[in-house]
Order: C-alpha cells, then structure tokens, then sequence
C-alpha cells in the first residue's frame, strides 16, 4: 500500500485504490484517510493516460458512510418485502445459512440451491466468486446465464466471428475516417474511462461522427454531426438495408468478403428477397424505422466509402426481442466493407480489445465439441448443450442446459421442473444483485420470492432484493479490503484497489463471509485456507501483464503500454493461412453454418429483422402504443448509487416523453404519470422533451422498486414495466416493452 | 494583480457532473443547496432539429464583483495577487440577518450561497486557493475527465485557449468583467 503524507494536511494518509462496481469501467481513486475515516477522495493524477473516475466514483464517500449502510446481521421477522428485521450474530446467522443449506442438500438437492450473481459489488476477488466457490464444494448449485448488458451481443460475436475479442483499442478511433456510435451513449455508459474523451478528439481531428439512437443522448449531443433517431427494435432493419444499398451498388469490399467471409451468397438472397419476394430496399426499412430512405442511403454510402471507417455496434439495441440478430447485421455490415483488422476500422462485436487472459484466439477441433466444458460445478457438469447454444464454438457463454437464464430465474423459482426448469428452485443464495430491481418483471420477481422456502443475501444496503430474504449478511464496501480489478473492455491496465480502512460497523468480506460458512458447512477450506493477499497474488499471477506485484500494489495501476493500438484480428487479416478466424469455417461467417444447423426459424443463419410479440406493430401495441426504452444513467451504475444523495439530486427521476406523446394525454413537464402495461404501473414524474422520438418514453433502469399497497411503484423502476423473455441468443427484452402513459390519479384530481 | 480566470471548452464537456461532485467531495458540502460548481444544461429547438449543451458555473471571479458591491458589511474582497473573490465569514452577517441577500441577488451565477442552516454564512468557489497555492490544480481541473477546464491567470488561458469571452448560455459583462476564457460550441442544429 502506498501511503503518502500529505504535505497540506498532517495526518493524512493517501491510500492508492480504484472505484470498482458494474458500469465496466475501473477507475483509480485516491482515499485521503484521516483518524481512520476517508475524508476525500482524488482520481488519478499520474502518468497519461489517466484514468479519471467519474461523478460516482467521486461520490464515493456518501456511499461508504451512508446513514442506511447495513451494520450487522439481520433476521427477517416481517412479512416478505415489508422490510422488517432483528438485529443478529454473525455466529446465528451463519449457523441458520448452513442448516438451511443442509437441509436443503439433504432434503431436495443441491439443484435446488439457485446462487443469483450481480456486479453489485466485485472486483477479481470480492464479490460471488469466494460464494461459487463454497457451495460448489459443497456438491453444487445451480447457477444462472444471459447477462443483460450484453448476451444478443456475445452471442452475434460469437457466430459471426467465433470469439469475443473484436474490438480495437480506443485511440485507434483516431486513425477512422468515419465514426458511427450505433445506439451507443459512452458520455453516460462507462465501458473503458478515455472512450468519450478519446472521441471528442477524433471530433477535433475533424473525423465525421454518426449517432443512431431514439434519443438525442449526451453522446450525440456532444459529438454527433448527424443525429439519426431510429425506432427501437428496428436497428436490424436499418443495417440490412445498408448492406442491400453497398451490395446494389457494388461497392462492397469484394476482395475482402473473397478472402475471409463465407455465406454472402446466401445473405444477398434474403436482400434481395429471392425467398420471401421482399427486397430489404431503404424504403423497406423506412418504414420500419422510421429513418427516411434516403438517409438509410446515403449513410451505406459513406460507411463504404470512407476507408478506413468505425462502426461500433452498442449493446443496447441488442437488449431487445432478437437483439442478435442487429448484432449480427452490425457485424455483418463491418465485414463487407473490409473494415476488419485494419488501423480505423472496427470489427463490430463483443467490444473487448485487451484481453490478459487469453493470448490467442482459440479453434475447437472438430469432433470435440459436443460436451460443455467442466466447470467443476457438479449440478450442471455433465449437462446437454442447451437449445440455440452455440456450444461447438470455444469461449463464449457456457451451454450448459443446467442452467436457468437469468430473466427467467423468477418464472422457475414459480414453475420450476412442471415449467420444464432443470430443477425445483428452493432456496436462493443472492450475492451482490439486486435482482429483483434489475431482472425483468419486478412484479413476477415479488411472487417468486415470496414462494422460495429460504433466501439469504449479501448486501450493502436493504435494497428492494433483501427486504425479501430471511438472512441479510452485512458486507463491506471495496474501501474496506484489498482487491484487484481490470475493466471490462479494451483499456489495458489493471487497478489494485489497497483497503482504506477497516470494514464498517460489522460488515465482513465475501471472501470472509465464504470462509467462516466454509467452517460450519464442514466443507474442505480449499482456496479459504490462503489469505486475501495469497489469493491475490494468485490472481495477479494469471495474469500475462502483471509482473511485478508489489509495485502493482504500491502504485494502485498498471497501466500496459502498448506499441501500438490493439486491432483485433490483424493477424487474421496479414496471415489467413496460419491465422484462422476462431470460427467452424475458420472465416467470418456472413452465413452461421452452426446457425444453420439447427434449421429453426428464431435462429436465421444470416441477419434477419424479426419483428415480435411487442413490436411497434404488434397487436398489443393497439392497447399499449408507446415503446419503452430503459437505458442507463449516469448518476448509477445500473442501482448501485441509487441512494447516494450526491449523485441522486442531479435531477430527479423521471420518464422521458415526446411533446406530441405528452400534449395528446394532457401530460405538461413534471405532472405526476402513469407508465403501466399489462405487467404493472410506475408512477413518476414526466420529462417533456424533443431529446426523444415520438412514440418512445424512457425511464432509466435502477431506481428502486417503491410499491404501495396497491402495486403501482412509485420508485420509478423500469423493469416493472420489461417482460420477462428472452431471445434464442441470450438477449434481454429489455428494450422491447410497449406501455402507455396516462395522467396518475393525483394529477388528474389536481386538474378538476 | 495576476487576475485568476476559469477556462471551459464547451465544445468537450458531457455533462458528467463529475466536476460539481469533485468539488463537494473536495469541500465537503453534503448541503444539497451549496454548489460550487453548478452545471447548466442549454436546450433549443424541436424534434428532431435539436441543440444541447452544457455549461460549468463555477465562480467566475469576476473582476468588478457584482457580489462585492452589493455587499453592506464589506466582507467581500479581491485577493490582490490573484484577484480571488473571497468572503470573511467572520463579517457576513449571515442569511436570515442580512435581509435580501445582496450578494446572491446580484450575481447572475448564483455563486454568493447561504445553504440550508439557519443564518448560515456566505460561502463561495474560491478556485481551491488551498489547493493552488500548494500546487496543485483546483479539484474541479484535476477531475473532469474530459480535460475541459482550466484555471490559471488570464494571461495564461488566453494564451493557450484564445480570447473568447461568450459561450452558450454566458453573456460576458463588461460591468462586472468575468474572468473566463471559453472554446463555445458553435449553435448547429441536429
């Protein structure tokens, strides 16, 4: 630990750590600690490029001393969800969580033990991995898959181009000549810290920036030249048509499909309608998205035009009813347009450029591809490949059909094995999620968790998750214990966050936690028996880049300096004979052979717009005209600093609506409304705005679920509002519900 | 007097805040009504022909304090190397007691603020004087993540950044001379 004298303040001592929750980013922070208490924090001031935090990891001390931190053991004694507790021991509480543990393994299984995961509060070390760890040597647990941020994105990736690692380092946008932000808010969303600045300098550099987004985000609003609002769940649309216009007017990059893509052929025919006698023209998807054909065209041009051009594809837009499938033409449209490998162009995928872990890009030999790999799980080890897995590709999402996807974790714990599950849920074990706030269909998530038999919870705070658990364990905050933390993407560095003090009140670690039930469950210690730094160490040893970790632990960073920005698939491009892409065909597949092998409707081999049960032009949309969107904000990273008053009183929460939306229901700014679907009612305040497309209301994610009696929120949580489905792909619908939005009851009684 | 000014590249910011909640950290202000730094957002035009933008206000250290004037207990003063608006708490006679608050009323920023406690003191962004005169740049400077602020003598800013003296939502004042140096965003039209 590097701990400084401040010169201005005798006493202090600067502690080197870093700000690590769920938006992707990992940023360096500074703890001035004083007499053992934080009393301000700076972010990084050393070398370039620095690795500012922003407004939340500022914020972080209203955090860390937060009135509502949970300070010891509780015991649930209310009813579920009405938030009533007794304070308890650790010892009875850990001795309740084994024999409820127990009893559940001897009783029905350890299937039945459900172990729900979140970014709430983790680093490489802390968070749900110590908890895996213990209940898999306890015989196994059932776990769950499909990220919401970005499961329709991986698993595009993955069948266009069979692995993760597409993206480019973010200072090679400089060398584009062109710069599409498709449905992608990087002023909001932090995915690696310098994104926005390193495209504010592409900006200055005179490079043509295109935003694509139903709203005129902060992105846009700061660095768009153009603006084209689109109607959600149509982006598919708009980019086949892009490609029909390069391939009608033959300025794809030919040699480049020639040398390393298979499948245009096929793809050309669902352009030109060969098989469904409907041409994907520009005009096809003006009137699907709403984006005027000659726009649609004119930008096909451009992005073939300009070489080398970036088009990175965001996940939101894949957060919706066949969210792959706009992947997919993403993808697609990079790859006809030979922008892949290549300085300033960008191969539109997963995103992640640094990778420590793996070195190369890894091929499954054929043959060997059938069994998901062991992870040592015993409840799902020895699984079939689930339905729509792409499981004879390496990386990627594990396929195992012992798994219940996340959005569907609330219906199982319901259904369960009758529902056709893979088990009967009985007990869950939460860490670091709020899920109940941030899976869809909070109002289903309120039945469920009501029915499970028993529920435990690591948690920082009595989010609207753990006023339904019977034990809720106290953990503490990333300042209170040693970790490491890479970010999510492309930046290539790593941040040691040193502890800055002791664990508030009696809050313990994960890892603490794991350990001392380890004992009680009378499990063998395995990892438990090393000490948070061993562990550490070990960690960091895994690592390629992390050679010296004393100095790593000093500094507070690593920060990897490369010879030159990171282009994924280079190689592939400057040496296809030794260089296979990782995919069945060892090219990038316009055509999924994988895809194509499964001969089911949901899953085209080729990009293919679908449109779905609340599609715009769904039946339901007669009932419910309005799409929701549920983006990010950037006062939280997803509920995390919901109830942080620095970041919270910026402006409070609201739905976004239209002015045409809002004068044809009566709604003026800030009257009290009504968002509700046939899943539930949230009652919040309007926004009135032209920063969003008629027809679209946004309420941002993460607010916490405040129901009364009569089920209508009133914390403004949108997954009241989401449906609880998901594409064959992985994806979360969670940009594809229709709503409608009325005057609340008050505002109308104030209008008589 | 090496006059002090605030510099704002209007064309870079997002609006991240991360400069107003640096500075409350920095300072201090759990009072959700004192803010230093404060961020205004400049909206124009319908949809889908929008303009957006974002301004930092900041004390702007005025050269003829608006807030200095209008000030009955003179405890309102120019530091004279770096022309610094600072308050002497010990003189303000405090919210409820010094009736109007001139000093707020006059300034067009709002950096003159009181808080919530009964007849608090005024209290102001007094560019991290601590901080400058140990070095270091201001918190709002070393924090925002875009590298859009600058504070240094105007001078200095001018120098580096050019002599433009208006942005969205700013109208310099020859009366009361701000201290600023802005690269504005040009008013286009989504």
């Amino acid at each position: 630990m590097k701990e400084s004298e401040d010169q201005q303040n005798t006493g202090v001592t600067i502690v080197n750590t870093g700000c690590c929750h769920d938006c992707g980013g990992r940023c360096v922070l500074k703890a001035h600690v004083k007499d053992e208490k934080i009393i301000r924090v700076e972010s990084d001031t050393g070398e370039e490029p620095q690795i500012r935090a922003c407004m939340r990891g500022r914020a972080y001390r209203q955090r860390v001393y937060s009135p509502e931190r949970l300070q010891y053991p509780l015991r649930r004694i209310g009813k579920k969800g009405e938030g009533k507790f007794e304070r308890i021991s650790w010892d009875e509480a850990l001795d309740e969580v084994a024999a409820k543990l127990k009893h559940v393994k001897k009783t029905y299984g350890n299937s039945s033990i459900l172990l729900v995961v979140g970014g709430g509060n983790q680093g490489m070390l802390h968070g749900f991995l110590p908890v895996g760890l213990m209940l898999q040597e306890f015989g196994g647990f059932t776990r769950t898959w499909g990220i919401a941020s970005f499961e329709g994105a991986l698993y595009a990736s993955m069948a266009t181009y069979g692995t993760i690692r597409t993206g480019n380092s973010r200072e090679d946008l400089l060398n584009s000549k062109l710069i599409i932000l498709w449905g992608w808010n990087p002023a909001v969303t932090i995915q690696d810290p310098g994104t926005s600045l390193m495209i504010a300098k592409a900006r200055e550099k005179g490079i043509k920036i295109v935003v694509i987004d139903p709203r005129y985000s902060d992105s846009a609003a700061t660095f768009a030249h153009q603006w084209i609002p689109i109607r959600p769940g149509t982006d598919s649309a708009m980019l086949i048509a892009m490609a029909y216009v390069i391939i009608k007017e033959n300025i794809q990059n030919q040699s480049f499909i020639d040398n390393y893509c298979v499948g245009i052929e096929k793809y050309k025919k669902y352009l030109f309608g060969l098989e469904d006698g409907v041409h994907k023209s520009p005009q096809w998807a003006e009137n699907i998205t709403k984006v005027p054909a000659a726009v649609i065209t004119a930008l096909a041009r451009e992005y073939a035009g300009s070489k080398p051009a970036a088009l990175i594809a965001g996940w939101a837009p894949a957060r919706a009813s066949f969210g792959e499938q706009y992947s997919r033409a993403a993808n697609v449209l990079t790859a006809i347009t030979g922008n892949i490998g290549v300085n300033g162009g960008y191969a539109s995928g997963f995103m992640r450029a640094y990778s420590s872990r793996e070195t190369k890009y890894r091929r499954v030999v054929a043959g060997n591809e059938k069994k998901p790999e062991s992870t040592g799980n015993p409840v799902e080890d020895g699984a079939m490949p689930r339905k729509y897995a792409l499981h004879k590709l390496y990386g990627g999402t594990n396929p195992s059909s012992a798994r219940i996807h996340n959005t569907k974790v609330f219906d199982a714990i319901i259904r369960g094995k009758a529902g056709g599950y893979p088990t009967d849920v009985k007990m869950a074990y939460v860490v670091g999620a709020n899920c109940l706030n941030q899976h869809p269909n909070t109002n289903r998530g309120v039945q469920a968790l009501k029915e499970l038999e028993y529920m435990v919870i690591h948690e920082q705070f009595m989010t609207p998750t753990a006023k339904f658990a019977d034990i809720v364990l106290p953990v503490n905050t990333f300042m209170e214990r040693n970790d490491v933390a890479p970010p999510w993407l492309g930046s290539p560095y790593y941040i040691y966050l040193n502890k800055a003090i002791d664990s508030m009140y009696e809050s313990k670690s994960d890892l603490d936690i794991s350990r001392e039930l380890s004992k009680k469950l009378g499990i063998s210690p395995g990892m438990f028996a090393l000490t948070e730094d061993q562990i550490l160490q070990f960690i960091a040893a895994g690592q390629k880049d992390i050679t010296d970790y004393a100095a790593m632990k000093r500094d507070g960073v690593v920060k990897i300096k490369l010879k030159e920005p990171i282009v994924s698939f280079k190689d592939q491009i400057n040496d296809p004979d030794n260089s296979p892409f990782p995919t069945m065909s060892g090219k990038i597949e316009i055509f999924c052979e994988h895809l194509a092998e499964m001969n089911d409707s949901n899953v085209p081999p080729v990009p293919t717009y679908m449109s779905h049960d609340e599609s715009h032009d769904s039946l339901k949309a007669q009932l419910f005209p309005l799409q929701l969107i549920t983006s990010h904000d950037k006062k939280r990273a997803h509920s995390t600093w919901h109830n942080v008053p620095w970041c919270r009183d910026i402006e409070h929460h609201c739905v976004w609506i239209n002015s045409v939306d809002a004068k044809s229901r009566g709604i003026e700014n800030e009257s009290l409304v009504d968002v509700f679907n046939d899943r539930g009612r949230v009652r919040i305040k309007a926004r009135v705005t032209e920063r969003i497309m008629p027809g679209v209301v946004e309420i941002k994610q993460g607010v916490w679920f405040n129901p009364d009696g009569e089920g209508v929120d009133h914390g403004g949580c949108a997954n009241v509002l989401t449906m609880d489905e998901f594409s064959p792909g992985g994806a979360h619908h969670l940009n594809s519900a229709l709503v409608q939005v009325e005057l609340s009851p008050e505002a109308k009684g104030a209008e008589k | 007097m090496n006059q002090f000014g605030f510099y704002f590249n209007q064309t870079r910011c997002i609006g991240c805040h991360t400069c107003a909640v640096a500075c409350k950290d920095w300072h201090d202000h759990h009072d959700p009504s004192i803010n230093w730094m404060q961020i205004k957002t400049i909206e124009k035009g319908k949809f889908p022909h929008l303009f957006l933008t974002f301004l930092a206000v900041p004390c702007y250290q005025c050269e003829e304090p608006s807030c200095l004037a209008a000030c009955p207990q003179n405890a309102i003063s120019k530091r004279e190397t770096d022309g610094i608006v600072v308050v002497d708490q010990d003189k303000c006679l405090g919210k409820e007691k010094c009736e109007n608050t001139p000093c707020l009323k006059s300034c067009r920023s709002k950096s003159p603020q009181f808080g919530q406690k009964v007849n608090a003191k005024m209290q102001k962004c007094d560019f991290c004087k601590d901080r400058l005169s140990a070095g270091k740049q201001p918190i709002c400077v070393e924090a925002c993540p875009m590298f859009a602020l600058d504070i240094n003598t105007i001078p200095e800013l001018q120098k580096k950044y050019g002599k433009q003296k208006e942005a969205q939502g700013f109208i310099y004042s020859p009366k009361i001379k701000q201290a600023v140096v802005f690269t504005p965003k040009p008013l286009v039209y989504s």
